[in-house]
């Protein structure tokens, strides 16, 4: 009797023991949750239903990229990184630049198979360097033009004639401008982010390809200033902090805010009932198109686990999120464009979701068109030099000559930088 | 008695080892999370250490040269001055004028006089940073309540927060709207400690106007306080943070850059620990000197009762 209970209970033991060693648990970090905690909820339940015999064990999201990194950074020193983690698509370098990142290459194996899955050349080089692929982006977004329409229509302009060049734009915001003391034309921020935006449409490049040159004082870069400086002069644009442009185009005292396509929902919803918020596509300036590309923010997955067992499960996981089922569930939860093209092309997947967002579609098409990466600027002095530029083109927005300043400016990034 | 407890160790022994016991933990800890942390830095300052970099090189002084040369370094310990040199004697005087009124005031009615103080010491016991969201909606330039009146009464509005030229005087007119309330405390204690006899003694010998009062005998005798709040005041202005953190984040193009908020961007924005920790290094003998000045130069002068 006694023996046959200790062989139950070691039976019974040793069934725990099994269960446990199928499962795996691997630890995920996030960032943003204002936008993403809804998103990493419904992506965890549909990924464990796939997947029982993996779980996932969240960490506290960190409250922006920014801050999801440093503490990415305090886990590696402390030892205690997380087994896989989303970071910001322009801020996944600063791990890599660590060796942080496990390269994906060995994983994805055959290209053109990966291809095959909807991983297309442009949307992958959102996650390479140096040859090799080091995140998956998982949610993209560009610039584009927040209208709001009843100012636009009060000053004259019309909205199924919207202005498709910076000079149709800038004139715009003028007449908008001209409506009241305390309504304003258009608003965007100098942020390193946007610039970069205004001068790939012009069809420049911050550096050259293999980073070696600080190229943005080229004549693309000074049209992109002049931009700028002439919003500011002519249609009357003023700088502001990035939330104070928000709130005034939700209350419906600025007419065009051009920001994020992330901010989508946000936007929409802050609007309410006052109006209603019209999407339109970013101006593409450069007669060669083709030399166009608008830098891309967003989310990449990396992966950071050494342990081969986790890792499997991880490139499981990867796989599910930046895949088409994956790619739904992000899309029609934000105003982010999908990173995968099967769902773009499949109209079974976001067909319904296209029809009540017409926004969306604004903000996809240019994603699958003119997406590129968001440059990071290479070496230690790599995030401080994007403050230089935006307290220049500050400058620039109060009235100092854009040539000169974007001059400057690229003179001390190559001190920075050390690129002379 | 006493020979039976200590048959072993001498009492002086004895004595020593309970004071080790009651003050050894706290030094211990004091050691560990304040003087061992401090060295770290202070030895981190003299490399080029990246935050969760691998490896770092020494680079002797270079950290500190570039924060006394570079054009952003310079600017920093700038605004800082410039912030503290308006702060400390703004809300130094109002608030002694402010706990002066509150004394008079509790002298005839108590309850008015509480709620005056109590209004003026929630901005302190508020968070300062949820504080702070309250005033960019104040200062919104379009929407704001204070352009919105100033609009009204035929002023044209500022951008508080986005002018170069303003956003350090803005946020040093909050940093003082936030001392206020805890000087007046202090100021008030002081007052209270004031016996009354004195005043009496000053009226007897001619000196019975306000103000004649004020500078024989409220004065003097508030000079230990005004000592401790202005010690306290320059402390806390020269380690402005929260309100530029979430109001401006140092901008617009620096404009706004504090040294305790130029230590946070290079530490934790830009991961330069090694320069983040030269700013901690200047910013730490720079308040500990000034204190240090303070009280060994400013309490011989102070009259003490």
């Amino acid at each position: 009797m006694r023996k046959s209970i200790i062989a139950a209970v070691a039976g019974s033991f040793f069934a725990v023991g099994m269960a446990q060693a199928e499962e795996t648990t691997i630890r995920v970090h996030y960032a943003h949750p204002n936008i993403f905690s809804k998103i990493q909820e419904k992506l965890a339940v549909a990924f464990e239903a796939e997947h029982p015999e993996i779980k996932l064990d969240f960490d506290a999201p960190a409250e922006s990229y920014e801050t999801g990194v440093q503490s990415l950074l305090r886990d590696a020193v402390a030892n205690k990184l997380p087994d896989v983690a989303f970071a910001g698509l322009s801020t996944w370098r600063i791990l890599e630049a660590r060796g942080l990142t496990v390269p994906l290459d060995e994983f994805i194996g055959d290209e053109a198979a990966f291809e095959a899955q909807g991983y297309t050349p442009a949307l992958r080089s959102l996650g390479q360097y140096n040859g090799k692929q080091h995140a998956l982006a998982v949610a993209a977004s560009t610039l584009v033009v927040y209208a709001n329409p009843e100012l636009v229509e009060r000053a004259g302009g019309d909205m199924d004639n919207f202005p498709t060049d910076f000079d149709g734009l800038i004139e715009l915001s003028a007449k908008i401008n001209e409506l009241d003391r305390r309504i304003e034309g258009a608003w965007v921020s100098p942020h390193d982010w946007r610039f970069q935006s205004f001068l790939g449409s012009f069809g420049g490049r911050p550096l050259n390809a293999d980073e070696t040159k600080v190229t943005f004082d080229s004549e693309a870069g000074i049209a992109a200033a002049t931009v700028y400086s002439r919003l500011a002069e002519e249609g009357g644009m003023q700088f502001y902090e990035d939330s104070v442009a928000r709130q005034a185009f939700n209350a419906g005292t600025l007419g065009l805010y051009i920001d994020s396509s992330s901010l989508m929902a946000r936007v929409i919803e802050g609007a309410g009932d006052r109006f209603e918020v019209s999407v339109q596509p970013f101006p593409i300036a450069a007669e060669d198109k083709a030399s166009v590309y608008l830098p891309t923010g967003g989310s990449g997955m990396v992966m950071l686990t050494e342990d081969k067992a986790k890792q499997d499960a991880v490139w499981k996981y990867m796989q599910f999120v930046s895949g088409p089922k994956g790619a739904k569930i992000i899309v029609e939860n934000s105003g982010y464009a999908p990173t995968n093209s099967l769902v773009v092309e499949d109209e079974s997947y976001l067909g319904d979701f296209y029809k009540s967002n017409a926004g969306a579609r604004v903000a996809h098409a240019q994603v699958a068109n003119y997406a590129g990466p968001w440059y990071a600027f290479p070496g230690d002095e790599g995030v401080a030099v994007t403050d230089v530029i935006l307290a220049g083109l500050i400058e620039v927005i109060e009235g100092e000559d854009p040539e000169e300043i974007i001059k400057d400016v690229a003179a001390e990034v190559r001190d920075s930088l050390e690129l002379n | 008695m006493a020979t039976v407890t200590t048959p072993m160790l001498p009492r002086r022994v004895h004595n020593a080892l309970t004071d080790l016991a009651l003050v050894g933990p706290a030094t211990l800890a004091m050691l560990c999370l304040i003087f061992v942390p401090a060295v770290l830095v202070a030895v981190l300052s003299f490399t080029d250490y990246q935050f969760g970099a691998k490896a770092f090189n020494w680079i002797g002084l270079e950290n500190y040269v570039e924060l006394f040369t570079d054009r952003t370094g310079k600017r920093a310990v700038f605004n800082t001055l410039y912030y503290a040199a308006i702060v400390i004697p703004c809300s130094m005087i109002l608030s002694l004028l402010v706990a002066m009124g509150v004394h008079q005031v509790a002298s005839w009615n108590k309850t008015c006089a509480n709620i005056f103080r109590t209004s003026f010491f929630l901005p302190v016991a508020a968070t300062l940073v949820a504080m702070a969201t309250v005033w960019e909606m104040l200062l919104h330039p379009t929407l704001g309540l204070v352009n919105i009146v100033l609009d009204m009464i035929g002023i044209g509005g500022e951008r508080w927060l986005s002018d170069r030229k303003l956003v350090l005087t803005t946020l040093a007119a909050i940093g003082v709207w936030e001392t206020v309330g805890y000087n007046m405390v202090l100021f008030l204690a002081g007052l209270a400690s004031i016996p009354r006899h004195l005043y009496e003694a000053a009226e007897i010998d001619g000196a019975d106007r306000g103000w004649e009062r004020f500078w024989t005998v409220t004065w003097p005798m508030l000079g230990p306080t005004t000592l401790f709040v202005m010690v306290i005041t320059a402390t806390r202005s020269f380690r402005v943070f929260e309100t530029v953190a979430t109001l401006t984040k140092g901008g617009p193009a620096f404009a706004s850059d504090t040294l305790v908020y130029a230590m946070y961007r290079e530490g934790f924005i830009y991961f330069k620990a090694g320069y983040a920790s030269a700013i901690t290094m200047v910013f730490f003998i720079f308040v500990f000197a000034l204190t240090m000045l303070k009280v060994v130069v400013a309490e011989r002068k102070v009259h003490y009762r």
